[in-house]
């Protein structure tokens, strides 16, 4: 159904992500990209009792690969929803979901999740946390022993790989869940506001270690948050959601360069689309001035 | 020596910190002693008393037995109380782990589907409400007076306890740990042993310590029952015979026996949480 729509045959031979069978050093060839995560008419009603909530409400949007993309809205927009459902971790009631131009029927491999919480089992190693998701695939562990002990290294945890949970800070455990999503080098990685619960500086800590390592590991990413800052500070495109309707009302491209420094948080270009996001935020698309991207029920 | 002393002496600080690390540990020493010296002293104390009152107070030593006939019946007759506390540790054992294992399997199958669930569930809370000490005499009728009626009759009212908290525990797994099992594309097998059983285990030696109390209770009563063997049996015909100093004795010997099944689980549980690393129930994972 939704084939035509992106060309499959090209898609396929993109997935090799650098430098193709061409060979080509310098430039990539100008064609444009096909949509890697391709949403459509997307909505998510849920019935409780007598009514029906409508969590999610008529949300398209489309990422190539490679791209960062941002999810911001006030908390209950959907926007968890939306990325779950981008996960096969929640049904669509309408409208469709593909990912690599293959409908989405329910969890992949080839997508990596990141919660809230760092969700590392307890009784498990640091090392054997990050090697679970190894372990659920059947794939063998050593051939992801000397992936698993890079990432521990990128993300500082060297030397921590036989601690228990408890044993780390709030900001070490999520670090580790970073590296338990990426162990299995997937194509996307789907984070549902991964350091809402840390504290501000351990945030701005993790957010600058989150740049670094997507210097180095560029994924196709979707992020949802409720920090307008992180959002911008992250993300290549960022997507606001409002509550009513929930639904996606601007998508605004982050012009910054790669790789990106904390610091360009003080810039002007930086404040000003972090006004123009808060004024959609807070008064919906109409009051910030500039016209929506994408078609907003009035 | 005197080099000794001298190394030990160089600089006044040193000595000081010394002096204080083991005045230090002395005191943690007096308090871990403490602990357990407080409440058998307060056990010794409330038997002396137990002692001198019933010698005192005339009262006929088969209605208020002092605690020192009671000792010398342990000393005097230990080979025969010997052969019935075996009987009755093999055979509550026995009895314990079928408990046991059929309660980890009964809670298992609970939280297998939702629909098993409806179906068992209040079947369950019902078959709980059944005062089963009631039912004990029936074994006899079903299974004789054998060691087997005994040991139907302790799986039949112990394995509940654990039965319940096994369900309990397969339902307590983290939520995120369950959708992150999903979004892995777990099967059902590999998210049960490495994530929702983990987490049951605490709860589930819950039920096993609950369990093993229970299963001392029916042992008793199936040897009360069943009259043939057991320190049950000798409490039963100890009373008969008006030999109050050896139904003391042989409960005694019971609480001993209690406290040792008790032990063993506690020991395996301490295990077991050490394992862990960290209290499972601290949800700040």
């Amino acid at each position: 159904m939704n084939a035509p729509a992106s060309a499959p045959k090209a898609t396929a031979l993109a997935s090799p992500v650098p430098a193709g069978p061409q060979g080509s050093v310098q430039a990539r060839p100008p064609t444009p990209r096909p949509d890697f995560i391709k949403v459509e008419s997307a909505r998510k009603v849920y019935a409780t009792g007598r009514d029906t909530v409508e969590a999610v409400s008529d949300v398209s949007f489309s990422v190539t690969r490679g791209e960062f993309v941002a999810i911001l809205g006030p908390s209950g927009c959907g926007k968890s929803t939306l990325l779950m459902m981008c996960a096969g971790l929640e049904s669509i009631t309408s409208g469709r979901i593909g990912i690599d131009s293959m409908p989405m029927t329910g969890p992949r491999e080839s997508i990596g999740v990141m919660f809230q919480d760092s969700t590392l089992l307890p009784w498990k190693s640091v090392l054997e946390n990050i090697l679970f998701p190894v372990r659920i695939m059947r794939r063998p562990v050593r051939d992801y022993m000397d992936r698993a002990r890079s990432l521990l290294a990128m993300t500082g945890l060297t030397g921590f790989e036989h601690k228990k949970p408890h044993q780390l800070s709030g900001g070490m455990r999520q670090r580790a869940a970073i590296c338990r999503a990426l162990v299995t080098d997937p194509d996307i990685l789907l984070m549902d506001e991964p350091f809402s619960a840390l504290d501000a500086m351990t945030r701005d800590e993790m957010n600058e270690a989150l740049l670094g390592i997507w210097d180095r590991q560029p994924k196709t990413a979707l992020f949802v948050t409720h920090s307008i800052r992180e959002a911008v500070l992250l993300a290549d495109r960022v997507l606001v959601m409002t509550r009513r309707p929930a639904t996606v009302v601007e998508d605004l491209r982050i012009p910054f360069p790669r790789p990106r420094d904390p610091s360009i948080g003080e810039s002007e270009e930086f404040n000003r689309l972090v006004r123009h996001l808060r004024g959609l935020i807070e008064r919906g698309p109409r009051g910030a001035g500039a016209p929506p991207a994408m078609a907003a029920t009035p | 020596m005197s080099g000794a002393s001298l190394a030990t002496g160089t600089t006044p600080g040193t000595a000081i910190a010394a002096n204080a690390a083991m005045r230090e540990r002395r005191q943690a020493l007096w308090r871990a002693a403490r602990r357990v010296l407080l409440p058998v002293l307060t056990a010794a104390l409330a038997l002396a008393a137990w002692e001198w009152g019933a010698r005192a107070s005339g009262v006929s030593a088969m209605v208020l037995v002092p605690p020192s006939a009671v000792w010398s019946v342990l000393a005097n007759s230990w080979p025969i109380l010997l052969e019935h506390t075996l009987v009755t540790l093999r055979e509550v054992t026995a009895g314990f782990l079928l408990a046991a294992g059929g309660g980890i399997a009964l809670g298992t199958l609970l939280t297998a589907s939702t629909r098993i669930r409806q179906t068992i569930q209040p079947l369950v809370v019902f078959f709980q409400l059944i005062p089963k000490i009631a039912l004990a005499p029936l074994f006899i009728v079903w299974l004789g007076v054998g060691p087997s009626s005994r040991l139907a009759f302790v799986l039949f009212i112990a394995f509940f306890p654990v039965a319940v908290s096994t369900a309990a525990g397969l339902m307590s797994a983290e939520r995120n740990a369950l959708l992150l099992c999903r979004s892995l594309t777990a099967t059902g097998w590999q998210t049960f042993h490495s994530v929702r059983f983990p987490y049951a285990v605490p709860h589930i030696f819950a039920g096993l310590k609950i369990c093993a109390t229970v299963a001392m209770i029916g042992q008793v009563v199936g040897e009360f029952v069943t009259a043939q063997q057991g320190l049950g049996y000798i409490v039963m015909f100890a009373s008969a015979a008006a030999e109050t100093a050896l139904v003391f004795a042989a409960v005694t010997l019971l609480c001993g026996l209690g406290l040792l099944l008790y032990g063993v689980v506690a020991v395996a549980e301490w295990l077991v949480l050490r394992w862990f690393g960290a209290p499972i129930s601290s949800s700040q994972f």
